[in-house]
């Protein structure tokens, strides 16, 4: 028995990291005007940030095709027994819809099963890492595997601070934060998952207290299972709050990332966000 | 009145509708005994219209029960307490109210126990009671009324004296008592408003009503030598404060109208009033941000025709609808108290509910509050003061609604706009008055007015018009320009280890100087992100914040 364990590039795993624990990564599609570019494949992060910042043109983006789903699971059936996929929250993009319109295209019922994680950036990375994980355990069945990772769901979540809220508002994908926009004030929106929507959690006027708010958030936790740290154009930043987490979670088991194109037209440069598995 | 052992409800209503007409005439004297030259709270006034919400209630009350009118002028209190002076007279009345229940007459014995609930119930209303203020003044006019009715017990005028002089001796105690109102110069604020409120219902009582149409209540001196004082009127500042509204034109038709009694009426509606015409036909024309009241007041004197409602500012208006469009927080809105039509504008793109306009000189009463409270439509509310004066009052309104009121001790718009920002929209009520209070503490507040008086203060030697700045309530700063002020007030407020610094500039400072002030900082300090608001407030022309 093998399961093998697909997700999208909003999940932001490097490429390496997919390599090294044979993970699929479907790619979502980042569009500048006509050019369009597969996340993070046709597109870098520094060359989407550079441009997202330098052109007077917002991206847009769209879901993969079923076509590109079913073209994974085609291949990935041929030498395997079953495949969970897990995508990325239904209530900000089409993408759940693709990777199950893509089961029946491939006759694959039964043997796919198609997760929404309500989730997206590396909160999806870190549940779909902890699924590839315990893919490689011997004869875990893919029912076994989905009902693990269901689990581990309610506990695994995102935190973002935002420098500003113009792109999410732009890009029709603010939900619950609303109420956030508007500001007269120059502030730094802190926000997260909820039931799959972005939702509003507080605010701080320098991004400087809006680190301090992850890492307590963190801090405050009895336990933690896994953690990232994200970033779009500050990697100093970043590396700032990786070593402060370092005091209270191994630092070298912090996964850092960067913020894929695709979510970074909605979260605009400057972001920083954890993301991370509560402990039971 | 002549003298009598036995007071009714009419009779006694009539004492302290004199005794308000007797504050009316020092309010502004009592304003000018500020502690800190700046233009504050003003004590007289908010004593006045407590006192005139308190007498209005009187006069609703039909019959002779004395119980009946004080407990009308107990509830009039509350409602219309303004300010932490108008918030401990509520409380006085509330006491006097406890002390003649069930009393149909009074005589001075009845009095004296009243006046010793009164201060007993304005003593337990405070967590903190200072000595040297309205408190002590009450109790030691009590002691001397007890003092009194144990000899002579029938005799209310005799009481009463008792208490009105044991009340001007403990004003000129105050200072004594309080260090702070000795090093200002100035009796205790709220303790004079006491006096001669007590002082108005004696004269009544004594028959001296005619007579007090002529004279004028005196302040009492204090004890201890003081630097003299420069009583200057403060300037009246509620209708410039209308930030924004409607121009509104009528014509009123009917007969016998009195010009200058309508111009009375409508002139604490709005600004910019105009009353022209004859007895029968009046042209008005007023600025106001309730053009319905106007209307309908009109309505009430004679037919209404040509009625212009015109919009004065549509943006604005534009702006405030998208900002009620949203709903940002789920069960718990917020309600803050502000002056000036940017920081009612930065509040309400921070998410509170709805902005009660107000601040130093013009605290809004309890039942300001209590409405603003009551048509919001959740049941929790947290109430943001934005004003030392002004945090009392507030917290009377929750025993006044169904509703679930919290308030968030906020002293400054600064430590106002922090709290706001630290509301955690995935934490309850409680949990949220609680990170928000403490949010205040995380900011600076520096604010820079010009002294209303000329005093020595902290080791400053203050001229009248000149700039101070304070920083954190304290003064730290004088010079004869503001912008001078604000350079060397930012500089005691530890810019170095600060992210971000906030510069709100009032609306008799041009925006210029601000963004000279923000260039200034900012080369200083590279690191330090300075950020220039409109805010519109009056007599400060820099409120800033440091965090």
């Amino acid at each position: 028995m093998t399961v093998k364990i697909v997700t999208d590039s909003t999940s932001d795993i490097t490429a390496s990291l997919a390599h090294e624990l044979g993970i699929t990564v479907v790619p979502l599609v980042v569009l500048f005007g006509h050019e369009s570019f597969l996340d993070r494949v046709d597109i870098t992060t520094d060359e989407f940030y550079r441009r997202l910042t330098q052109e007077n043109i917002y991206p847009t983006t769209t879901q993969p095709a079923p076509g590109a789903f079913a073209d994974v699971y085609q291949k990935l059936l041929k030498d395997n027994d079953e495949i969970l996929a897990i995508v990325l929250s239904s209530k900000l993009s089409g993408t759940y819809r693709s990777a199950v319109n893509a089961v029946s295209m491939v006759e694959g019922k039964g043997r796919i099963e198609v997760i929404d994680s309500l989730l997206t950036a590396m909160s999806l990375g870190l549940i779909v890492i902890s699924a590839a994980k315990l893919a490689s355990q011997k004869g875990i069945t893919l029912k076994e595997l989905s009902e693990a990772i269901k689990m581990e769901l309610p506990r695994t979540n995102t935190i973002m601070a935002f420098d500003t809220l113009k792109f999410l508002a732009k890009g029709g994908r603010i939900g619950k934060a609303q109420g956030l926009l508007g500001s007269l004030l120059a502030v730094k929106p802190v926000l997260t998952l909820k039931d799959g929507e972005v939702a509003p959690l507080t605010r701080f006027r320098s991004m400087g207290a809006a680190a301090d708010y992850l890492y307590n958030h963190i801090a405050c936790m009895s336990h933690v299972e896994a953690l990232a740290v994200e970033y779009a154009t500050t990697p100093h930043e970043a590396d700032v709050l990786v070593a402060r987490l370092g005091a209270i979670y191994p630092q070298e088991n912090i996964y850092r990332s960067v913020v894929s194109p695709v979510l970074g037209t909605y979260t605009g440069p400057n972001v920083l966000a954890i993301s991370f598995i509560e402990g039971k | 009145m002549k003298q009598s052992n036995m007071i009714n409800g009419p009779e006694f209503r009539d004492m302290f509708a004199a005794a308000t007409n007797w504050l009316e005439k020092s309010a502004s004297d009592i304003d000018a005994l500020n502690v800190f030259p700046v233009p504050d709270g003003d004590t007289g006034t908010n004593m006045l219209l407590t006192m005139r919400s308190t007498v209005e209630e009187a006069y609703k009350v039909n019959g002779q029960s004395v119980s009946a009118v004080v407990q009308a002028m107990a509830n009039g209190a509350l409602m219309g307490a303004r300010g932490n002076s108008g918030v401990i007279l509520s409380q006085i009345w509330s006491g006097m109210a406890q002390g003649l229940s069930d009393k149909e007459t009074f005589n001075g014995k009845d009095l004296a126990q009243a006046l010793t609930q009164a201060s007993e119930t304005a003593y337990k209303g405070l967590s903190n009671p200072v000595e040297g203020t309205i408190l002590t003044v009450m109790k030691d006019a009590s002691k001397a009324s007890q003092k009194q009715a144990a000899k002579n017990s029938g005799n209310v005028v005799a009481v009463l004296e008792a208490a009105v002089n044991a009340a001007s001796e403990s004003v000129a105690n105050t200072p004594t008592l309080l260090p702070v109102l000795k090093e200002a110069g100035v009796v205790d604020a709220g303790g004079q408003g006491l006096f001669t409120l007590l002082d108005g219902a004696l004269r009544y009582l004594r028959g001296e009503a005619e007579l007090m149409r002529f004279r004028k209540p005196q302040l009492v001196a204090s004890k201890i030598p003081m630097t003299p004082i420069t009583v200057i009127a403060p300037e009246k500042v509620g209708a410039d404060e209308i930030p924004f509204g409607y121009c509104t034109e009528f014509l009123l038709k009917g007969k016998d109208f009195e010009l200058e009694k309508l111009k009375r009426k409508l002139v604490r509606r709005g600004q910019s009033l105009i009353v022209v015409g004859d007895d029968t036909t009046v042209r008005v024309h007023i600025h106001t941000i309730d053009p319905g009241s106007i209307i309908h007041f009109a309505t009430t004197l004679g037919t209404v025709h040509s009625v212009s409602i015109r919009n004065m500012d549509e943006q604005h208006q534009d702006f405030l609808e998208m900002q009620k469009s949203r709903a940002p927080v789920a069960d718990i809105e917020i309600l803050a108290v502000a002056a000036g039509d940017g920081l009612s504008d930065v509040f309400t793109s921070l998410g509170v509910a709805s902005v009660i306009p107000g601040g130093q000189t013009m605290n809004p009463s309890t039942k300001d509050i209590l409405q603003a409270v009551n048509n919001l439509r959740s049941e929790k509310v947290i109430i943001l003061p934005n004003n030392k004066n002004i945090i009392m009052t507030a917290e009377k309104v929750q025993v006044l609604t169904e509703k679930h009121i919290h308030v968030v001790p906020s002293r400054t718009i600064p430590q106002g706009i922090a709290a706001l920002l630290a509301f955690d929209y995935e934490a309850d009520f409680d949990t949220n008055t609680h990170i928000m209070t403490k949010a205040l503490a995380s900011i600076k507040t520096v604010e820079i007015t010009r002294a209303v008086r000329a005093t020595q203060f902290s080791g400053f030697s203050i001229k009248k018009k000149q700039a101070i700045g304070l920083l954190d309530g304290t003064i730290v700063a004088v010079a004869d320009e503001p912008v001078d002020v604000l350079r060397s007030t930012l500089a005691k407020a530890g810019l170095k280890k600060a992210e971000v610094v906030t510069l709100y500039y009032g609306q008799d400072t041009e925006e210029s100087e601000a963004q000279q002030a923000k260039e200034e900082i900012a080369s200083k300090y590279p690191n330090l992100q300075v950020e220039v608001v409109k805010g519109g407030q009056p007599h400060y022309n820099f409120i800033g914040s440091v965090e």
